[in-house]
């Protein structure tokens, strides 16, 4: 099932990044590891395959090949990535707009 | 993930049962097809099979529909000398289907698809809490 193992790479990269081992890790080696933007670049990229498997199945149904079983676990997936990786980005900006905030 | 892989196994038990739910259609239907020549055989009562079916992606054994047998119980046999399908004794053959086992199996069916819809929702509640955690 590739929309599984798009969600999976998507889980795995988010993974990397909640793990503060890893996270301390890539901060110590500097520009060693895969960067932050790499990391999300390659969620969204993942995520993007799972919205089109999910959209392919959508459409599938609408014309009437699909069974609806399919488009439902599909669009379940991509549900569970999309919120995922929202409530990464939402983390993630406030955390940069707690540094803006910082008074230098 | 395991949540998604539960949803996917779970959802396999749903294209089962909508297999299954198929077969008892086609026997209510046909509850009363006679046969299309005089003393032929009527339709013969089908019994949907599961077999599980090991997914190599998924890492998991899902459920399919297995063979679909037949039915060898013997046929209603009436009584009907001016029916265009009975026998040189004006017997008809009626299909070997019985209505009240036909609902019972469509309510198992029925009560199967819930429990796997039940798995489905499960899983995602489960998802949904384990993200909320990274929202707060």
């Amino acid at each position: 099932m590739s929309t599984a193992s798009a969600a999976a790479n998507a889980y795995a990269s988010l993974a990397r990044l909640t793990d503060p081992a890893g996270l301390a890790k890539s901060v110590g080696e500097g520009t060693g590891g895969p960067s932050f933007g790499d990391m999300v670049k390659q969620a969204v990229g993942a995520l993007n395959a799972t919205a089109h498997a999910s959209d392919a199945q959508s459409q599938a149904m609408a014309a009437g090949k699909a069974n609806i079983v399919d488009v439902v676990t599909a669009v379940a997936e991509t549900e569970v990535a999309v919120d995922a990786l929202v409530a990464v980005r939402d983390k993630v900006i406030a955390a940069y707009e707690e540094i803006m905030k910082m008074p230098i | 993930m395991d949540f998604l892989k539960s949803i996917a196994i779970a959802a396999s038990g749903l294209r089962a049962q909508a297999g299954r739910m198929r077969i008892i259609a086609q026997n209510i239907a046909n509850a009363d097809s006679t046969a299309p020549t005089n003393g032929a055989e009527p339709y013969r009562r089908k019994i949907a099979s599961f077999r599980s079916e090991i997914d190599r992606t998924l890492g998991a054994q899902l459920v399919a529909l297995g063979r679909i047998k037949t039915d060898p119980s013997d046929f209603r046999v009436k009584h009907e000398p001016g029916h265009p399908s009975a026998d040189v004794n004006g017997n008809v053959k009626y299909p070997n289907v019985n209505a009240l086992v036909e609902m019972m199996d469509l309510r198992e069916a029925q009560r199967s698809y819930e429990a796997n819809i039940n798995v489905i929702g499960a899983s995602r509640r489960m998802i949904q809490r384990t993200i909320e955690i990274l929202k707060s």
